[in-house]
């Protein structure tokens, strides 16, 4: 990735800070307690589990080592000190999200093709660091967890054919699905991290707990109608009326928080991350229209242009049959 | 001056009597009896058009339908006759005579006269009730206004000054849920409230905050707020310096949050400086605490006043 | 039927007298309210047929719509910002705490019969309102219609675009939906900045602070009755006006500043202005239809701490919108005081003067041309290029703070930087007017110079003769660019229908020997 233009001394700041907060949640997860999850081994710390609907409130914290299929529990966020009492804090577990690692047996097709397709950029190790022991374009990789990777290759963001653009953008990729999960196999078996690959079970959502949310947190970059636009200095938050948005990268996207986007961890819930994800992959991939042409959702610019141009100027032209010329 | 060389008789000079083929009376159209055909078609099909309206609207049918039918029918039927009067009825041209609005002078004078010398006979003798009365008038005119004005609404005071945030008061989402120190990661975005202010409009407006977890150390924005930022939180006021919108738009990379009305960029490692855009001043920041439970609590209300700029907003 | 029955039906209908029925009705009105000494001139009334004087029809017909259709709307929605659970039929909004406004809002939307077409009506009326009367003002000012004696009707006019401008834009925010709301809010702030009254200006207007709950009733009652009434009262003064002046014409054959030539009120001119009501209603309706406008569903109930990116208000308000774009931060504190200028000078002086030029342009006209005579005739835009490119400097310069208003749409589509954009945006702001006023300026002076300009040309046949000498002949015009236009007479006092009454209509004739000229496009 190229580094950013700025006009203070961010250079510095930006380049510290996203290795560095990466580095800090590496760090933090290593001195993880052990989740408890559904296999046998490996397991410490007494937790409560619950594979009910209902929200279960979760004390302890993610199993990093090991984690495979946990089908009904899923913190994705490492929390050392979860408040269980008096539901204060933002319960996990439930089934309205289920948080699953790419299995193991898909971790040495992944090295093999990352050692093809990442390791220029990102280093053979996937830790930023080049043959020389300089450092690569791409950013450390290591400690990022799988839904980041996966979330970067399915979307074709990686891997970057343009290494001047500021941000990556979404393209056609020459990469399968599964073999984004195989790189996420790979790259997060190097230093295994949170959030595992989010898959969001959408029956049940509640549509219009969906559309509240997203007008709070997500249009203000997306617009109410998640139409996208340029935002500062070159960047842009993408289109997501573009129905090749699966609801899986919109989960991915709202918890690890790609590129500009801030992440949404520990003040959504699962439920809350399901609702709004049904909200986009329903109503705001499939516009209804009612009222006619939806005129492209760009708003009141496009509506003046048609009144002028069809309205008026069609009406003038009915003038000018009508009158004299002279 | 009046226009004394044109003065054209307000009597209308009468003309004989028209016959049917003088050409002023005729049709315009090449080929009357086409263009009636036409019309006729398109009335017909204008009627067709208004009855199917009556139809959609009975029938419940969708907005286009009825939109549709509507539209077409009132066209067609606007078109039809339009076209009858352009192509079937009498064009001319004809003229008319313009008539002078201005009156002679002698008129004038004897309006302006009206008005001049009997006033001066009502006021010259009676100056007393004359000044009386301008001062009536004078002091109602005035007066009138205090009810459509003052009554309108209260006086700013200080309610553009201050918030509702004071020292320990939790930090609370729009749902009221408060929030814990390890519950956030950085890049983490929250729109927070003081608790117990979430639901009101004084709340809403003038309160809201948005809270940034940047890292997860303390950092320093500005020298002077070394404790403002504990643990990587920081808050700034949500309402832009500019117009008051809400400044949502967090780019977790640039550390810039923009505004989405009119794109100012404020930085946010900086104490929210403006790095571009018309905003004129960097969003007030909100000093931060941990209480002793770990939910994040403010220290203190703003240290200025929040949002956009107004004439008795003194600077800190 | 006997004898005796048809002498008295004979005897009736000669009672009536020779204009039967229609006659007697005319009678008893002018025994009652005089419409006989009034009535013949009023249907005698010429009005000159040149296709630009229509687009004020268009104006008054749009709000005519607007009447209708606000009529409609005015009986399902509630001005209230009390919040009320959404009790309607659509999905994301189930159970959601909703403004009483935006939720009768969104049921007119979806629960009423014809409400959402109604509500697409409106909308697209007012866009064409708004879009015409200004089409109207520029026709006005470019052929020197204001100028005496009708600089009054040009200043009431200008009043009416002023008022329908905030009509529109309190129109638009009364469903309270995310976007209008958020142009409130802007408002708000815009009155905020005022020195010295500003704050109380807010609190006044809005009834506190921000965002109120009585400025939604408040702005109601100014869109539905107070600005309503003062507009009719101002569209009676303005025709009144016309109709006491007479309408303005174009130079031509017959035509001089002391008369009017064109078609007579009734039947022609009626019948082409109902029809071109219909027709006006007809736009509205089939935009309604066919045009999603302002889907405020999709928006949701507005909150102060929620924003949409990419808002922009409706277009004719655009133009503030994207002064307040460029502005540079400049803000003033001294003396414990604030003058935030970058709101200022681009939302309230701006503005001002934009509107006050408008208003003062007949005065400054007749200062600077030392012109005070009465004009009836128009003057062709070429004729007078200084007011010309004066006015398409104007117009020039709103059209590029209006494009100012989309910088974030057009760095997207174009994939330009945002910052890129706005610098552009402020160096056209100086250059677009003085480079449009210039070449506007050169091409008035060049059209006034070209011989034909408009016309077909024609073309020129070379001959050659037998001694090798070369002649031009310049050819006929086409057959269908030469039209023949009668010249002007005064309105036949009576009209002999007795063909009609009695016998077969006879043949008008192709052409007329007396009174004919021809005219070639």
């Amino acid at each position: 990735m190229p580094r950013l233009r700025s006009r203070t001394r961010r250079p510095s700041l930006a380049a510290f800070l996203l290795p560095g907060g990466l580095l800090a949640v590496a760090t933090l997860s290593s001195l993880a307690v052990f989740f408890p999850g559904a296999s046998a081994s490996g397991q410490t710390a007494p937790s409560h589990v619950s594979s009910t609907g209902n929200l279960a409130k979760q004390c302890g914290v993610v199993n990093l080592k090991g984690v495979t299929s946990v089908y009904g529990t899923g913190n994705p966020f490492h929390s050392p000190n979860l408040n269980c009492s008096g539901g204060h804090i933002i319960s996990y577990g439930d089934s309205a999200i289920d948080y699953a690692n790419p299995p193991a047996s898909y971790i040495s097709a992944g090295a093999l093709l990352f050692a093809q397709t990442c390791s220029s950029c990102h280093g053979s190790r996937a830790n930023g660091i080049g043959p020389n022991g300089a450092a690569t374009i791409g950013p450390n990789l290591q400690g990022v967890g799988a839904a980041t990777v996966d979330f970067w290759v399915a979307t074709g963001r990686m891997p970057a054919t343009d290494i001047k653009a500021v941000e990556a953008e979404r393209k056609a990729t020459r990469l399968t699905p599964q073999q984004a999960l195989e790189l996420a196999a790979y790259v997060n078996s190097l230093d295994p991290a949170v959030p595992a690959v989010p898959t969001p079970n959408l029956k049940g959502a509640d549509l219009a707990a969906g559309a509240d949310l997203f007008s709070l947190n997500c249009a203000a970059c997306h617009t109410i109608t998640g139409a996208g636009d340029a935002l500062a200095f070159g960047t842009n938050a993408p289109s997501l009326q573009n129905r090749q948005v699966t609801p899986q990268q919109v989960a991915e996207a709202m918890r690890i928080g790609p590129a500009n986007m801030p992440r949404f961890t520990g003040n959504l819930t699962d439920v809350q991350v399901r609702d709004v994800v049904a909200y986009v992959t329903e109503k705001i991939q499939h516009p209804a229209s009612p009222g006619g042409a939806g005129l492209g959702g760009v708003g009141p610019v496009a509506e003046g242009f048609v009144a002028l141009l069809l309205g008026v100027g069609g009406l003038a032209l009915i003038c000018f049959w009508i009158g004299e010329r002279s | 001056m009046s226009d004394t060389e044109h003065e054209p008789s307000r009597t209308r000079v009468p003309m004989p009597i028209a016959t049917l083929n003088d050409p002023h009376l005729g049709d315009a159209a090449k080929n009357p009896g086409r263009v009636e055909g036409i019309i006729a078609v398109v009335f017909v099909l204008g009627i067709i058009m208004m009855a199917a309206f009556g139809a959609a609207y009975w029938q419940n049918w969708n907005p286009w339908i009825l939109g549709g039918t509507l539209g077409a029918g009132l066209f067609l039927l606007g078109f039809g006759l339009t076209a009858w009067g352009k192509y079937l009825m009498p064009q001319g041209p004809f003229v008319e005579e313009r008539h002078v609005l201005a009156g002679s002078t002698a008129e004038r004078n004897a309006l302006s006269a009206a008005l001049v010398e009997r006033s001066t006979v009502v006021v010259k003798r009676r100056r007393l009730l004359g000044g009386l009365f301008a001062a009536g008038s004078g002091i109602f005119g005035i007066v009138a206004i205090f009810p459509l004005l003052r009554s309108l609404g209260p006086v700013p005071g200080t309610s553009f000054e201050k918030t509702d945030w004071r020292r320990g008061i939790r930090l609370v989402d729009s749902n009221g849920r408060p929030i814990h120190k390890d519950t956030l990661r950085a890049g983490n975005i929250v729109t927070v409230f003081p608790e117990g202010h979430q639901d009101d409009i004084q709340g809403q407006s003038m309160d809201q905050t948005v809270l940034i977890r940047v890292s997860y150390e303390a950092f320093t924005t500005i020298k002077g707020r070394e404790t403002w930022a504990p643990e990587g939180y920081v808050a700034y006021s949500k309402m832009c310096t500019h117009l008051g919108c809400p400044v949502g738009l967090y780019e977790q990379q640039l550390q810039l949050l923009v505004c989405p009305c009119h794109q100012s960029m404020f930085d946010v490692t900086n104490g929210a400086v403006p790095q571009f855009g018309p905003a004129p001043r960097p969003l007030p920041q909100l000093p931060l605490g941990i209480n002793s439970d770990g939910y994040l609590v403010a220290q203190s209300d703003y240290h200025e006043a929040v949002g956009p700029g107004f004439w008795e907003r003194t600077t800190t | 039927m006997s004898d005796a029955t048809a002498r008295t039906k004979r005897q009736a209908k000669e009672a009536l007298g020779p204009y039967g029925r229609v006659g007697q009705v005319v009678g008893e009105l002018d025994d009652r309210i005089g419409i006989a000494k009034g009535g013949r001139v009023f249907l005698d009334k010429i009005f000159p047929d040149h296709w630009s004087f229509m687009l004020g029809e268009i104006t008054l017909y749009s709000f005519i719509v607007l009447i209708a259709t606000g009529i409609f709307l005015a009986l399902y929605y509630v001005p209230s910002a009390t919040e009320v659970m959404y009790n309607g039929s659509y999905a994301p909004l189930h159970h959601q705490m909703v403004s009483e406004a935006y939720n009768t809002s969104v049921r007119i939307s979806f629960d009423v019969r014809g409400g959402l077409l109604m509500r697409q009506m409106h909308h697209w009326a007012a866009d064409i309102f708004t879009g015409s009367m200004i089409v109207h003002m520029a026709r006005i000012f470019f052929t020197g219609a204001f100028r005496k004696p009708r600089e009054l009707n040009y200043t009431i006019g200008i009043v009416m675009l002023i008022i329908s401008i905030f009509e529109g834009f309190i129109g638009y925010s009364l469903p309270d939906d995310l976007i209008s709301g958020t142009g409130l809010r802007i408002g708000y702030s815009i009155l905020e900045s005022v020195p010295l009254v500003g704050s109380y200006l807010a609190t006044f207007i809005w009834g506190g602070t921000f965002p109120s709950n009585a400025v939604l009733p408040r702005f109601y009652i100014i869109h539905v009755l107070i600005f309503p009434l003062i507009l009719f009262g101002l569209i009676g003064a303005h025709l009144t006006l016309l109709v006491r002046q007479k309408h303005t014409q174009f130079a031509g054959e017959g035509r001089t500043e002391h008369n009017v030539v064109g078609s007579p009120m009734f039947p022609t001119f009626m019948a082409k202005t109902t029809g071109f009501l219909f027709m006006v209603a007809a736009a509205s309706a089939l935009l309604g239809a066919f045009a999603q406008i302002n889907p405020i569903w999709q928006f949701g109930s507005y909150l102060p701490y929620k924003i949409s990116y990419a808002v922009q208000p409706d277009w004719y308000m655009g133009w503030t919108d994207g002064v307040l774009r460029i502005m540079p931060s400049w803000e003033l504190t001294a003396f414990g005081h604030t003058i935030p200028l970058e709101v200022f000078l681009p939302a309230v002086i701006f503005p001002g003067l934009v509107f006050n030029l408008a208003l003062l342009w007949p005065a400054i006209e007749r200062r600077y041309t030392g012109d005070n005579e009465l004009h009836n005739l128009l003057d062709r835009p070429r004729d007078r290029p200084k007011r010309t490119a004066a006015g398409a400097a104007f117009f020039a310069l709103l059209f590029t703070v209006f494009g100012a208003s989309s910088t974030d749409v057009m760095a997207n589509y174009f994939h330009l930087s945002l910052n890129f954009v706005l610098w552009a945006f402020r160096i056209l702001f100086f250059v677009v007017p003085i480079v449009v006023g210039l070449v506007t300026y050169r091409i008035c002076l060049e059209m006034q110079g070209v011989h034909g300009v408009g016309k077909r040309k024609r073309s020129v046949i070379v001959h050659l003769s037998e001694d090798g000498a070369y002649s031009t002949v310049t050819a006929d015009p086409r057959p269908d660019d030469v039209r023949t236009e009668l010249h002007p007479q005064p309105v036949p006092e009576r009209i002999d229908i007795e063909p009609l009454v009695n016998g077969k209509d006879t043949e008008t004739p192709k052409s007329s020997p007396t009174g004919v000229r021809q005219v070639t496009r």
